[in-house]
Order: C-alpha cells, then sequence, then structure tokens
C-alpha cells in the first residue's frame, strides 16, 4: 500500500503542529522563560535539514529503509534495527497519549470523568494502527484542511491578547540554557522517522525533497507563531498554563458574550490531534511487523493498543514521573532516533549485492 | 445471485457500532451527566480574612424547574478554611457540585485581605487549572461576603451588577481599571512586580455625592452615613482651578431613602487598589485613577473636567493615546509621558446657546490649556503616589529590564524616585 507525496507534505504539515500544541509550549517557557522560541527553531532546524536529506535520498533509490538495511546487514540485521525503531516508536506514542487524556479530561469536562471515557481512543487507534501507509495518507488528506482550518480561526482569535515587548530582550536567555531546552524537548520531534518509514512507499519525483522539506517548514512556522502567540498572551505566567492550545483564544472579545465557543474548534482540532497521535502506533505496528515478520497487522495492533490501554490503566496518575522521565532521560534516545539514524541512512548500501 | 455470508463484513459493522457509541463517551459527558436542575454554580466569589483563616462566600446561580422566565436563583453559600480550596470544598460539599470554576466571572476580595500576600490569597485560582484566568478581579470597600450580599436594581445577580461596572466598556470610558486574573498576574510577575485592581463601593441608588466634578460618583452609603466618597472630591485636581467646588447635585432625600428601604444598592469603582510584590499599597483616587486608566488602558471616550474663564466644562476625550517611554541618559532614567487626544464639549455651566452648540467641537485654546493642566495634574499625582509606595504601576522596571537591560541592576532599586519626567500632552479640538 502506498502513499502519495501530497499527503507525506500534509503529514509534514499538520501532524508536526498538531502534537506540539498541548504541552510543548508550556515546557519551553519552565525551561528558558521569554526564549521560547528559539529553542524549538533548533530542534527545527536540525530535523528540517535531516528531512531534506532523507528526502533528497529517496531521489537516489526506490527501496525502503527496511531494504537499504537489509542491503548492508542482511535480513538479521535489518529484523533488529527494526525493532529498536519499534520501541522507539512506542515510546514516541506513550506521552502523546498520556497529554491527550489528560488534555480530554481538563478541557472537555467541566467535572472529573472516569478514566474510562478515555478509553475508546484505543479502538480507534486499535483500528487505525491495523492499517497500511495508505490509509495514513487518506487521513492526513482529511485532516490537513481541518487542521488549516481550525488554527488559522484560533490564531485570529488569539490576536487581540497578545504583548510584543513580552520577548524583550530578545537574547536575555544564555545560550546553554536555550540548547539544553532545545535536547530536553527533543522528544516532541519525531517526524524525520515518518519519513524513514515511508522511505520506498512513495514514487519520488523531481522536486519533491523540496515539497517535503518545505511542508515540514510550514508546519514548523505555525508552531513558531502558536509559541510567539502563547508567550506573548501569558508572558511570564506561561510556565503554569498547561494544554496551551485551549488557552489562547480565552481572551478574545466575543467569548465574554457567547461563551467558549473557541470549543468547538477545539472539538475539531481534536481529531487532527488524535490521527497525529496514532500515527506513532501506525509505524510501531508497521516495525514491528516487519521485525517480527508476522504481518498479521490486526493482531499486532490489538496487543499493541491492549498494552497501552493497561499502561495508561496503571500509570494514569503518573504523568508528571512520565514527563520526567522523557525530558530528562529519554530525549537521548529521541535525538539518536530522529537525527543520528536517518543522517545515517545516508551510508547504507543502496545498490542490491 | 445469492450473497455469502460474510464474517468480516459483520465484525467490521460490530466494530464501529461500538465504536460509534463509546466515541459518544470520548466527546461527550455521558456517564457524568450532571442534572442542572439538582446542581449549583458558583457565579462569583468574596474573600475575607478571618484570623488568618480564608473565608469565602460563594455567589452560587440555583436553577429552578419553571415554565416562565425566571428560573434561576442566587444565593450565597459561606466556607472557610486555611486555603481557599478548603474553603470551597466546603461550599462544594454545600452545593454538592465539583469545585471547578468555570463559571466564576468575578473575585472580589475583601478589605481585610490588605494585611494578606495578595497571590497567597489568590493562589489556588492559577494552580492546576483550576479556573480560567478571564476571571475579573476586584477588591471592595468592607467585606467581601458583604459586598456579594448587597441586592442591585440593575441585576438580579449581584456579582453581574458590579461585573457591569467593572467591564471593559467602563474601562475604555476611563472609569474603571478593568482587571483579570491573568492581567494582575503578568503585572505582578512582570519586572515591575506590582498590580492594580478596582476597587468596589457601594451607595444608595438614587443618590449622588455632592461636591463633585464629574470624578465623582457615588453617594450615600447604604447605611446612611452620609457622602460615601466626598473626602476625594477634587482631591487630585489641585491644578483643575478648583475642579471640585462644583459639580453635581444628586437627587437625596425621599428617593434614597426609599432606595434604600428596599435593599438595593449601586456599584460604584472609581478608586483603584494597587499593590507592589503582593503587598497592598494603598488606594488611588479618581483622579489618580484616571491618569492610570489614559496611560494603561486604550480609552474610546473619556470625560475630563476643566475649569477656565471661572466656567466649569467637561470636555469628551475621544482618540485617546498614550506612551511611557523610558530612555536613560548618562546613567538618569528620563521618562516621557505622552498623551494626545482629541476633545469636544460636552457640558459647560453656562446657559446654552443653540446657535453656539455647534461650535462645540472647536474649542477655545484657553479650555484646552486647563485640561492639559488638569490631565498633567493628575498623572504627577499618580506618579507621586507610585514614588511614595515605590509601586511601578506604570511598569517602568519592566520597560528599563526589556529595553535598557545593562542599567537594570543600577537604576532598578531607585528608578521610580531618580526619573525625570517630562510630558507632552497633546489635546486638540476633534474638528
Amino acid at each position: 500500500m502506498r502513499i502519495s507525496v501530497r499527503q507525506i507534505c500534509f503529514i509534514m504539515v499538520a501532524y508536526t503542529a498538531a502534537t506540539k500544541l498541548l504541552i510543548y509550549p508550556t515546557m519551553l517557557s519552565w525551561f528558558c522563560d521569554g526564549a521560547i522560541i528559539f529553542p524549538a527553531l533548533i530542534n527545527f532546524i536540525v530535523c528540517g535539514a535531516v528531512i531534506w536529506a532523507l528526502s533528497f535520498l529517496c531521489s537516489k533509490t526506490d527501496k525502503t529503509f527496511f531494504g537499504l538495511l537489509q542491503n548492508t546487514f542482511g535480513e538479521i540485521g535489518a529484523r533488529i534495527v527494526y525493532g529498536f525503531f519499534a520501541v522507539f516508536f512506542l515510546f514516541a506514542a506513550l506521552l502523546p497519549i498520556f497529554e491527550q487524556k489528560q488534555y480530554v479530561h481538563n478541557i472537555f469536562y467541566d467535572t472529573v470523568p472516569p478514566l474510562g471515557v478515555f478509553m475508546p481512543f484505543f479502538i480507534f487507534a486499535a483500528y487505525a494502527a491495523s492499517r497500511k501507509f495508505g490509509n495514513i495518507g487518506r487521513c492526513a488528506d482529511i485532516c490537513l484542511p481541518i487542521f488549516a482550518g481550525t488554527m488559522f480561526l484560533l490564531f485570529i482569535m488569539a490576536f487581540s491578547d497578545v504583548k510584543a515587548d513580552d520577548f524583550l530582550p530578545m537574547f536575555s536567555v544564555p545560550a546553554t540554557t536555550i540548547f539544553s531546552t532545545a535536547a530536553r524537548t527533543a522528544f516532541n520531534f519525531v517526524e524525520p522517522c515518518w519519513l524513514l518509514m515511508f522511505m520506498g512507499h512513495f514514487k519520488y519525483k523531481k522536486g519533491d525533497a523540496a515539497k517535503i522539506t518545505l511542508s515540514y517548514a510550514a508546519g514548523a512556522a505555525i508552531v513558531i507563531l502558536f509559541l510567539a502567540l502563547f508567550h506573548g498572551i501569558y508572558g511570564p505566567i506561561a510556565p503554569s498554563r498547561t494544554f496551551a492550545v485551549a488557552r489562547i483564544s480565552l481572551f478574545f472579545p466575543a467569548i465574554e458574550t457567547m461563551g467558549r465557543i473557541d470549543l468547538i474548534l477545539l472539538y475539531v482540532l481534536e481529531v487532527v490531534m488524535l490521527f497525529a497521535v496514532v500515527i506513532n502506533l501506525q509505524l510501531a505496528v508497521h516495525a514491528i511487523a516487519k521485525c517480527s515478520g508476522f504481518e498479521n497487522y490486526v493482531i499486532i495492533s490489538l496487543a499493541t493498543n491492549a498494552v497501552f490501554a493497561i499502561i495508561l490503566f496503571i500509570f494514569d496518575s503518573r504523568y508528571n514521573a512520565i514527563v520526567t522521565l522523557y525530558s530528562q532521560w529519554l530525549w537521548i534516545a529521541f535525538i539518536v532516533f530522529t537525527v543520528l539514524v536517518p543522517a545515517l541512512a545516508w551510508t547504507l548500501r543502496r545498490r542490491t549485492r | 445471485m445469492k450473497r455469502k455470508f460474510n464474517p468480516g463484513t459483520v465484525l467490521a459493522v460490530i466494530y464501529w457500532l461500538i465504536f460509534i457509541a463509546l466515541a459518544g463517551l470520548f466527546f461527550t459527558n455521558d456517564f457524568g451527566l450532571v442534572d442542572i436542575h439538582k446542581t449549583s454554580i458558583i457565579t462569583a466569589i468574596g474573600i475575607d480574612m478571618e484570623e488568618r483563616e480564608v473565608q469565602v462566600t460563594a455567589e452560587v446561580a440555583v436553577p429552578q424547574p419553571s415554565q416562565s422566565g425566571e428560573n434561576i436563583k442566587y444565593t450565597q453559600v459561606q466556607g472557610s478554611g486555611l486555603t481557599i480550596a478548603d474553603a470551597l470544598n466546603e461550599i462544594n460539599a454545600k452545593t454538592g457540585f465539583y469545585p471547578k470554576l468555570q463559571f466564576c466571572k468575578l473575585i472580589l476580595v475583601g478589605e481585610s485581605c490588605m494585611d494578606t500576600e495578595l497571590f497567597q490569597v489568590l493562589g489556588c485560582f492559577y494552580r492546576k487549572n483550576y479556573s480560567e484566568l478571564t476571571a475579573l478581579v476586584a477588591m471592595c470597600e468592607g467585606k467581601a461576603s458583604d459586598m456579594l450580599a448587597n441586592k442591585s436594581g440593575v441585576s438580579q445577580m449581584t456579582s453581574e451588577a458590579i461585573r457591569k461596572v467593572l467591564s471593559d466598556e467602563s474601562e475604555k470610558s476611563a472609569n474603571s481599571s478593568s482587571a483579570s486574573l491573568k492581567k494582575i498576574a503578568t503585572s505582578e510577575y512582570s519586572y515591575s512586580h506590582s498590580c492594580y485592581m478596582p476597587y468596589v463601593q457601594v451607595s444608595k441608588p438614587g443618590t449622588s455625592q455632592n461636591g463633585g466634578n464629574g470624578d465623582n460618583v457615588g453617594g450615600e452609603s447604604p447605611d446612611g452615613s452620609g457622602g460615601g466618597n466626598g473626602e476625594n472630591g477634587g482631591g487630585g485636581g489641585s491644578s483643575g482651578g478648583g475642579a471640585g467646588e462644583s459639580g453635581q447635585s444628586g437627587s437625596s432625600g425621599g428617593d434614597a431613602g426609599g432606595a434604600g428601604q428596599s435593599g438595593e444598592v449601586e456599584f460604584t469603582a472609581r478608586k483603584t487598589a494597587y499593590f507592589s510584590r503582593g503587598d497592598f499599597k494603598g488606594i488611588l483616587d479618581e483622579q489618580q485613577s484616571f491618569a492610570l486608566d489614559v496611560l494603561k488602558s486604550e480609552l474610546r471616550v473619556a470625560v475630563l473636567p476643566c475649569n477656565a474663564d471661572d466656567i466649569h466644562y467637561t470636555l469628551g476625550l475621544k482618540s485617546v493615546k498614550s506612551k511611557i517611554k523610558l530612555s536613560v541618559e548618562k546613567s538618569v532614567p528620563q521618562v516621557k509621558i505622552s498623551v494626545s487626544a482629541k476633545a469636544q464639549i460636552q457640558g459647560a455651566r453656562v446657559k446654552v446657546e443653540p446657535k453656539k452648540v455647534i461650535r462645540d467641537d472647536v474649542i477655545p485654546s484657553y479650555v484646552l490649556d486647563s485640561a492639559k493642566k488638569v490631565l498633567v495634574s493628575r498623572v504627577s499625582s499618580l506618579l507621586a503616589a507610585c514614588r511614595e509606595s515605590d509601586c511601578d504601576l506604570l511598569g517602568l522596571k519592566d520597560q528599563l529590564y526589556k529595553f535598557h537591560r545593562k542599567n537594570y541592576d543600577e537604576l532598578n532599586a531607585e528608578l521610580l524616585t531618580r526619573a525625570e519626567v517630562t510630558y507632552d500632552v497633546k489635546i486638540e479640538s476633534v474638528t
């Protein structure tokens, strides 16, 4: 099942941004105050460069990443690497699922709902993850217009209360803090690995590398604008405001008289966020199938989601500990998998032995 | 042709049916639906301190089953504890609603909280997204619980009547300094470490303060003790040519007495309570509050009284633009306060002549000069209050940090006292 370049571009725009609208902005302000944009820029530039390199690599070979690994390290080696990627994608999916659960419970409910109300997510995820790349692409076709429309309206609602001078002085935060923040929040950046998995599953035409990279740049620009708005609205109290996407439109004048009309947009945007969260599960299932040689996606997906549901049930109250685990230790693994490994893909043998 | 039974299709249909049913749970609160007739919603809360305990009074909207229009009853419920969360928990135990304050639009801080750090008092609202930061905050005269217990002729809901005088519109006419939870927090946690909020007072309906000059709103206090804020009449307008001597004299006597007996009151918020590093510093009078609004808010129409040629004029200021610019020259901070506005005559204590009314938009220069003097005196009075209390209401320290970072450490401590202030006030006729 193949995916088209257009769909990959849509994924790079919509999913890149949709996965960074909840805790990421709060975390950035917590780590480096007003310099919220710089660590994000660093991560986007690095990942953008890797994405360009990967998409350019696609112009040189029709092989999938698995095929390249097979060519270089043999079948066993390729399976081992895919095993590592399966684990990586599972970890990449875990935190966003916890984030989503917290977001849904906090923003969409006035009372404290039971954990069970989030469990249908896993039914949706189990179905989505059992499908192949063509399905991921079709979902992206649906998600991009939804995402563009809702974000446009949310941005309009947010502009009314932005204070531009909260970013001053521009370079007051030490460079070491900015770089360490970029590193410690690197677990929010998985996009190069998505492209790595899509390698060989789409037909490369001239100029596609530029299209994909520019799409990623567009997604990055949306996130940067979003961060700027968020910090411009909340300034020094931004580190205390979680679920940023639900906070930026609160001061729109019409909300005072009409109520939380922005919630309609947030409900719609939630659809895109769910697909963006699920893509890591979809790729994890793909990697597990390749690693194990057991190609029944349905069984793998059901098992994976069942495990995730149990993990959520057990660690529901340990959300902060999980975030700490990611920001203190797992970011290292994320940099290895999203930057080093994709960059090293160029060194893999492209010609068949 | 006979169709074959396809178990895969059946499973897929069952799967989707379950998914759709459960998706309902995801997007709604089906399992946790609350019958609105069996619960209550907190619309405002008042905070008082009682012997180191926080006493919270919640104005609660209780929906009543009714076929007529009047189907909501408002009542006050009180709780107390060491923190607001303790007190709210008690309130929610009484009202049977989960303690979230999503519908709370007003937080009144009683005078008894003056001795307690403001953000210790309000801290609860900033934690864990307990409430949205859009709720308005105000300090009130006396106890907040008493203030919320008042009845207003403006609205059945007391908090709504108070919110009307704290509204954006009121702020845009310089009649109150509207403050939300977010606004006071961003201000307090900036490099200025200061914030302000409107100060709510009550008076009997139908009464007005004598000796006013357009700034004085209010009248007899509900307990009948006379002019509610008379001590401030013309207080800040020292160069206004005795502006405080003339002005409104409102209705009183029988009407007021009648209104008083019905127990209804009117709310005003022309004064402003201000804080530095969370500590209460004082209350700005009406003229100082006006100056603060001119400098910090986006005004649409503001009323400025002034005296010229022995005649009292009431000018309407439109298109008010203000700017506070801080510069540092040879280690001396220079503050330039610029205000520009278009003015037209709204009232004058002379007999109106219909043929001259058409010229009201062309104001004589001596009237404009007098208006400028009044405005400058109000701003300087505000600055004096800031200096005296070392409270940076104008955000000068914030500007110093953002635009003159290298001078911040040197000048921060004494910025307000060392700053040399110049004014550039331009008031012109509308046409």
